[in-house]
């Protein structure tokens, strides 16, 4: 221990300095010797049979070295159904803005130029853009159903056990997925309700919105190993791939994590294969970064949501039945978080019926991806505005409808599973004191609103290695890639471990090659298991250094301390040994100890669920439907504030990402598969002035098995917001009910005239 | 077609040659190597680009190279002098205005031009003067904090508060 422990102070980020001097290397900053710049040419179909690629114009292009499509990339087999092993469309384009060849140049502008004249010829084929036509037995097939994409990275973030699978065969044949949770007798659960809210919930795909590109180098050595060098949240995810596409083995690959400029579970693997592919065939290395439009056109956005709730209670408050039907759009790949979203949809509350059931559907859009809290903000719209709901006509106060209903320790989850020690209620009763609930602002226009809602938590082994140098500093190494502050929070629980300042900690997150194995950074559980590997190497290498000192100072180990990198026998400070020292005799030549050098494993299996609670206070023109937001208040369980600084940093940008769900998010496409408005111009990013003051508290239920019982804190803030906004519009104008998000004064204004009609 | 230009970048004089539609960000970056200025859209919203042309912030991926010569540009790595931080810059470090970093030049930019404009602005002009920057990580509020942090040290150096 060092005198004073640092946990739970505010600490700046350890890459402060070199972020604000500039200095900070990005993936699209990387140049290399013969570097070939990469250029795609994309699908202006969405739905559309390839006829015939005619690229001779575009090989004519000045400093263009060379072009691929996809039957150079994959001449047989069926076109894979997962996209970043698909890499170029072949046969067939199923969305907007899909890469359907590659061009490599020796500079950007020529690589851009012949892009542009690649001909492609196209058979176009029926669009599905509606996700609710499209779970129709006529709509038009986009793939055969028996070719499995594996798991779906929306579903990878979160670790929960299924709902029973519901069989799809006799559904449309673009239904991909469904599951099922039940319990009790939901019809009895209504005819026993004095309430019924009955409605339903739509969003549309956005984007993670990061503001640094995805952007890739892959360089081959002469013997054809590839080094890639990518942001990404899962180095070792990307190597994996990337084996898997160009059918290599993983040691043929050494994947290097560069600075992720805003992940948001969006930066995981997409193209790295594709670029690989071409790199190892050219033999020189590529880079490809994309353009902004390239962003909105063809990653892989968050799925658009219909969710329609019927939900029953008694006038003691009581909640009868719960009955969910939810529709999840997932692009032209299955991936969306289906199970998620739906245990989500009606697992907040207790209640002895459900009928809950989620289906996925492919239609002719990017396929989605993970972003923050997986499907979660679109549930809680739905479930959280309908409990308001329902609050408000039992003549019930919101707040105090929730706390009596809210899920404790030991409930079960509607996959019958217990719910461990969530903080669900706890934060909704942080919000009961302040001022801005007691003291209700009032007239025109004015109003409140409340939302709660949570993440599950993810787990997944992980590991950490902590060496000691001669000099007495520490190298940590790590495999988990820092999206949001983790590894100021890693320094922190290795110097407090080993006992050492943090000053003396040097933290690197290593490649594929060396670094200890991490799974993805996401899922909210990078501090709750790494955590634990990073006490457990320092913890181990703190015994090592103490076995040596006991055996230098003849003391035995219970009598040591060691305090700011000094070991001594407790009370004389004269018998003592530096960490310098100390270390020299483990690594030096003739040394006789072992060199100090600890290792922490983790596999924790408890889960760790967070909960947000938010409260809303927004200002509405009835005339026009526009909203402002004027504060947000967002209470949050986080266990155990490591930092408090990272903590409330993660918990704002969450937060603020939920007000992009509620008000200005949201990709629009027309009847032919086309995004109308895939640039930042149109689609709208919660700027400066468009966002509230937040005020931040901290909830500190701790968990069993996080460090210093942490909890994971990245993904709840963004789960409850848009709930909150809309119940806070309800409470603004006298009941009107916004179903849609985003709420744009259009929606708005239209949910004012139907309050009216 | 080529343009000669010269054009001085923190405190060094550069001649070179760019095309014509060479954008000033492609020229900071590639040519100069001064890889601090990010891109992070084609259209001009995000102010990842922002640096000071002649003590103006403004968005590098809106104006041609060939149209800076014989003009001043600071960018990120030229703001702190001697080795000191620009009051901005220990702002954005102490008041906990970034995260991920991407957007954090162009944003520390656009706050120094502002402060230069605005000595001690209140919150509502911080909002409104640095709304042509996007932040995804932080929710904004410590970049507030950030930039009201360096509005009272420079304040305080110059005697007035």
């Amino acid at each position: 221990m060092t005198a004073t422990s640092i946990i739970g102070t505010a600490i700046a980020r350890t890459d402060s300095a070199e972020k604000v001097h500039g200095q900070t290397r990005y993936a699209a900053d990387l140049t290399a010797p013969g570097l070939l710049h990469a250029r795609l040419t994309t699908a202006y179909q969405a739905h559309a049979n390839i006829t015939n690629i005619d690229t001779s114009a575009a090989l004519k292009v000045p400093g263009v070295k060379a072009i691929y499509t996809g039957k150079d990339l994959l001449p047989d087999g069926p076109e894979p159904a997962s996209r970043p092993m698909a890499m170029l469309a072949r046969d067939k384009v199923v969305f907007y803005g899909q890469p359907v060849a590659i061009v490599l140049g020796e500079t950007e502008e020529a690589a851009e130029e012949a892009a542009g004249l690649i001909q492609v010829d196209y058979e176009p084929l029926g669009v599905n853009v509606d996700p609710i036509a499209s779970t129709g037995k006529d709509a038009t097939p986009i793939r055969s159903r028996d070719i499995d994409a594996g798991e779906g990275e929306g579903e990878a973030h979160a670790t929960v056990s299924g709902g029973a699978e519901m069989d799809v065969s006799d559904l449309g044949p673009n239904v991909t997925d469904a599951v099922a949770f039940k319990r009790g007798d939901v019809e009895k659960g209504f005819s026993e309700a004095d309430v019924i809210v009955e409605r339903t919930y739509r969003s549309h795909s956005v984007h993670q919105g990061y503001i640094e590109p995805q952007a890739m180098m892959v360089v081959p050595d002469p013997v054809g190993h590839l080094t890639i060098y990518t942001p990404t949240q899962g180095q070792f995810f990307v190597r994996n791939m990337v084996a898997n596409a160009l059918g290599l083995e993983h040691n043929d690959i050494t994947v290097v994590p560069m600075e992720v400029g805003g992940g948001f579970g969006g930066k995981t693997c997409l193209l790295q294969p594709l670029v690989a592919a071409t790199a190892k065939r050219v033999k020189l290395p590529v880079k490809l970064v994309l353009s902004r439009m390239e962003e909105f056109l063809l990653t892989t956005p968050a799925p658009g949501t219909v969710i329609e709730i019927k939900s029953g209670a008694k006038k003691d408050g009581t909640i009868t039945a719960i009955r969910v039907r939810g529709v999840f759009d997932s692009g032209a790949y299955p991936a969306s978080p289906t199970n998620v979203a739906t245990l989500i949809s009606g697992g907040y509350y207790r209640c002895a019926n459900l009928d809950l059931e989620g289906v996925e559907v492919i239609t002719n859009k990017p396929g989605v991806g993970a972003y923050r809290a997986p499907g979660s903000p679109q549930a809680t719209f739905a479930i959280d505005q309908n409990i308001d709901e329902m609050a408000r006509k039992l003549e019930w106060d919101p707040l105090e409808f929730r706390i009596h209903n809210i899920s404790v320790e030991g409930d079960p989850q509607p996959n019958e599973e217990p719910w461990p020690a969530i903080g669900a209620k706890e934060v909704l009763e942080a919000l009961r004191t302040h001022p801005l609930y007691t003291n209700k602002p009032t007239g025109p226009g004015e109003g409140i609103g409340i939302a709660v809602g949570g993440w599950p938590g993810g787990v997944e082994p992980c590991a950490a290695h902590l060496r000691l140098n001669t000099d007495g500093t520490v190298n940590l190494s790590l495999g988990s890639m820092d999206i949001s502050g983790t590894n100021t929070t890693m320094a922190m629980i290795a110097a407090d471990t080993f006992g050492v300042p943090m000053d003396q900690i040097r933290l690197t997150t290593a490649n594929t090659d060396s670094a200890p194995y991490a799974g993805m950074s996401g899922g909210s559980k990078v501090t709750y298991t790494m955590g634990i590997a990073v006490q457990a190497a320092a913890e181990e290498a703190r015994q090592q250094v103490m076995a040596i000192a006991s055996a230098e100072l003849e003391a035995s180990p219970d009598d040591l301390e060691m305090i700011d990198g000094v070991v001594q026998v407790k009370g004389s400070p004269d018998a003592s040994l530096t960490l310098s020292q100390i270390a020299t005799m483990s690594m030096s030549f003739g040394g006789k100890y072992i060199p100090v050098s600890g290792n922490g494993k983790s596999a924790v299996q408890d889960k760790a669920p967070g909960f947000s609670a938010q409260l809303a206070h927004v200002h509405v023109d009835e005339d026009t439907g526009e909203v402002e937001l004027k504060h947000l208040v967002v209470a949050q369980d986080v266990g155990k504030a490591l930092n408090p600084a990272m903590v409330e940093g993660q918990i704002m940008g969450g937060a603020v990402q939920g007000v992009g769900w509620g008000l200005y998010e949201g990709l629009i496409y027309d009847d032919n598969g086309q995004p109308l408005n895939p640039n930042l111009m149109d689609y709208t990013l919660p700027k400066l002035d468009q966002t509230p003051t937040l005020e931040i508290i901290l909830v500190e239920k701790t968990s069993k098995a996080g460090p210093y019982g942490a909890k994971g804190v990245g993904e709840p803030p963004v789960v409850p917001t848009a709930a909150a906004i809309a119940n806070a519009i309800s409470d603004a104008t006298n009941g009107a009910r916004v179903s849609e998000i985003p709420m744009t004064s259009q929606i708005v204004l239209e949910a004012i005239q139907k309050r009216d009609s | 077609m080529k343009h000669e230009i010269t054009v001085t970048v923190n405190g060094t004089k550069h001649t070179a040659e760019v095309e014509s539609r060479a954008l000033l960000v492609h020229f900071i970056r590639d040519v100069l190597n001064l890889t601090g200025t990010h891109i992070g859209c084609d259209t001009s919203q995000c102010g990842a680009c922002t640096l000071l042309l002649n003590g103006q912030a403004v968005k590098s991926c809106t104006i041609l190279a060939a149209q800076v010569d014989g003009k001043e540009i600071t960018t990120i790595e030229g703001l702190a002098t001697d080795g000191n931080l620009h009051p901005v810059q220990e702002g954005f470090w102490q008041e906990h205005g970034l995260q991920c970093g991407f957007c954090t030049p162009g944003m520390i930019m656009s706050s120094v031009d502002l402060l230069g404009r605005i000595p001690n602005p209140d919150e509502q002009q911080i909002r409104h003067n640095l709304e042509g920057n996007l932040c995804r990580c932080t929710g904004y509020q410590n970049i507030v904090k950030s930039v009201q942090f360096a509005s009272k040290k420079m304040s305080g150096a110059a005697g007035d508060d």
